[in-house]
């Protein structure tokens, strides 16, 4: 699955760094051997972003999604790069208006899911991917 | 081989990416402060909307077509930009992309097969597409102006062409020279295309079979001699190191509204040479001349978009420095200098000039150098400046209440730089 290719070649974000910003332990006599050991800190764009140029934000606004984890406030972080396959959450073009849904095919088509029984599925006649498809979700921001 | 990937309607295609119920239905991009239109999408051209024609001429007919109109959203059109950018560094290498402008890239394509060029920029143009959602034309030949003329071909057959001309056998250099009208050469301007046309010289064609040495006497010199070379196939302009450092950073705004008082001016003034001076740091430079100039408005009512001759001065400092204080205080001087009463002033704008890298300042002998506590301040201010956005932190001298700032009723959301303004999904 590619969520779990978490170091991409395309990545050009934070990783620009030079080795005078990596903060030495400023220690003298001990304290020093430290600074052989100091390291880059954790970087949350490493783990969340994989293809800088094509990844944007979204924010949740509703309930639709409350089943796959997402709730109304969360931060959606979408990815146009990824392709949308059957069972991904995805940011849909439905009749010119953006929408979050899981995305569903099967035999008879293809189906925009909720994850709440309150909305109904929305089933698609025709589905193009260039059309129908703006972004994969790849993961959501969630303040507890 | 050389390509130009070149955005279609770029403002337009940006306003597009977050409002995907636009796509082909006809949009316009306002200038700054709402004055003129500044991009059109296809179908508002053939609507006959006008590009850089003003807003108020136009209204009539974009109100009767329900022509969706957006104020200028530079935040936004400056993150797809770089978006657009690094897809094709991604996709070719960084040192085989030279940014044109905002919209406009020139790839290296010499290491590429020959027999590939054309699946390769369809690649491109669907990869940038995918990623970033603005749509782009590629023109691909063997060199810059050819590959514009390539890809002004591309555009003006977009369904044919699928947006991808690529240039690479005789005959298709010679049919795209002989349809292509020599003011729509790349670097070919009004004058100088009416100059052709008075030498019989009507398409790319014929000027590329114009002899050198004739050229080099009757078509300016070195100017006509580079444009044939191109023409034939041959590398004239080559390939640029991205430009790192400019040598002029101005700053120029249209007032919101017409101002009459030397106070708002003087904040508009000081506000223009805060933000140049930041730009001057941001290439770690320093400039020794700031320039100001204020335009008043003509009085008569017919002319309402014209405005009178521009009234500029400059000053020279004793040495070059990039510290705002020491660069609004003269700016504001030559305000003072500047201004009328009883004249209207419809915009104003601040030029820094004779620029240095700020490492090399030449000192002056009888002046102390810039103190090091400034530069501090300076990096400082930058710093929160640019984590909080807006101008948070701010010299005095820019005023507060900012009466005279841009108009910009049409503009859509930051949804890429801002974390308040993300499209808010259902």
């Amino acid at each position: 699955m590619d969520e779990d290719i978490f170091y991409g070649a395309a990545y050009k974000g934070s990783k620009r760094f030079s080795q005078w910003e990596v903060p030495t332990a400023n220690a003298t006599g001990f304290g020093a051997a430290a600074d052989d050991y100091m390291e880059r800190g954790i970087d949350l764009n490493e783990q969340l972003i994989h293809n800088k140029p094509a990844t944007f934000f979204f924010r949740m606004n509703s309930d639709s999604m409350i089943g796959a984890g997402i709730h109304s406030g969360d931060v959606l972080i979408v990815d146009r790069s990824i392709k949308a396959v059957t069972g991904k959450v995805i940011v849909a073009i439905l009749e010119g208006e953006l929408v979050i849904r899981r995305l569903q095919k099967n035999f008879n088509g293809v189906v925009l899911m909720a994850e709440n029984k309150k909305y109904a599925d929305i089933p698609l006649s025709v589905f193009d991917e260039r059309a129908n498809v703006w972004g994969v979700v790849t993961f959501t921001i969630h303040h507890l | 081989m050389k390509a130009i990937v070149d955005c279609n309607s770029f403002y337009c295609s940006c306003e597009r990416v977050f409002h995907p119920e636009l796509d082909h239905k006809p949009v316009v991009v306002l200038s700054n402060n709402d004055g003129c239109i500044i991009s059109r999408s296809d179908e508002a051209k053939k609507l006959g909307v006008q590009m850089a024609g003003p807003y108020f001429k136009a209204k009539p007919m974009i109100e009767k077509f329900g022509v969706s109109t957006f104020s200028s959203n530079y935040n936004l059109y400056g993150d797809l930009s770089w978006r657009v950018m690094e897809t094709l560094r991604v996709l070719v290498g960084k040192k085989n992309v030279e940014v044109y402008s905002v919209d406009e890239a020139f790839l290296d394509l010499e290491e590429m097969p020959s027999e590939k060029l054309q699946q390769l920029s369809i690649e491109i143009k669907e990869t940038v597409e995918r990623w970033t959602g603005i749509k782009v034309s590629v023109g691909v030949a063997p060199t810059k102006v050819l590959s514009k003329i390539a890809n002004h071909l591309a555009k003006k057959n977009k369904v044919a062409t699928q947006c991808v001309v690529v240039l690479d056998t005789e005959e298709k250099i010679n049919d795209a020279l002989r349809r292509t009208p020599v003011d729509d050469i790349w670097g070919v301007g009004r004058q100088y295309a009416e100059k052709l046309y008075r030498f019989q010289i009507n398409t790319a064609k014929d000027l590329q079979q114009m002899d050198i040495e004739w050229a080099k006497k009757n078509l300016g010199g070195v100017m006509g001699v580079r444009l044939i070379k191109e023409l034939r196939g041959e590398t004239a302009i080559k390939m640029e190191e991205e430009l790192v450092n400019k040598r002029m950073i101005a700053t120029t705004r249209m007032f919101g509204q017409a101002v009459d008082n030397i106070k708002d001016i003087k904040e508009a003034i000081a506000t223009y040479t805060s933000r140049a001076a930041e730009k001057l740091r941001r290439q770690n430079s320093a400039a020794r001349t700031v320039s100001v100039f204020i335009v008043p408005k003509e009085q008569s009512h017919n002319t309402y978009f014209r405005h009178g001759p521009t009234i500029s001065s400059y000053i020279t400092l004793p040495a070059a420095t990039s510290i705002t204080q020491e660069l609004i205080k003269p700016a504001v001087q030559l305000v003072n200098t500047l201004y009328e009463e009883g004249k209207i002033y419809k915009k104003a704008g601040v030029m820094l000039s004779d620029i240095v890298p700020d490492d090399s300042i030449q000192g002056n002998l009888f002046c102390a150098p810039a103190k090091n506590s400034n530069r501090l301040l300076m990096t400082m201010m930058d710093n929160v400046n640019f984590a909080m956005r807006d101008d948070v932190l701010k010299f005095a001298a820019s005023g507060t209440a900012r009466d005279w700032k841009m108009r910009q009723e049409l503009r859509s959301k930051r949804y890429t730089t801002r974390w308040n303004e993300l499209y808010e999904i259902k």
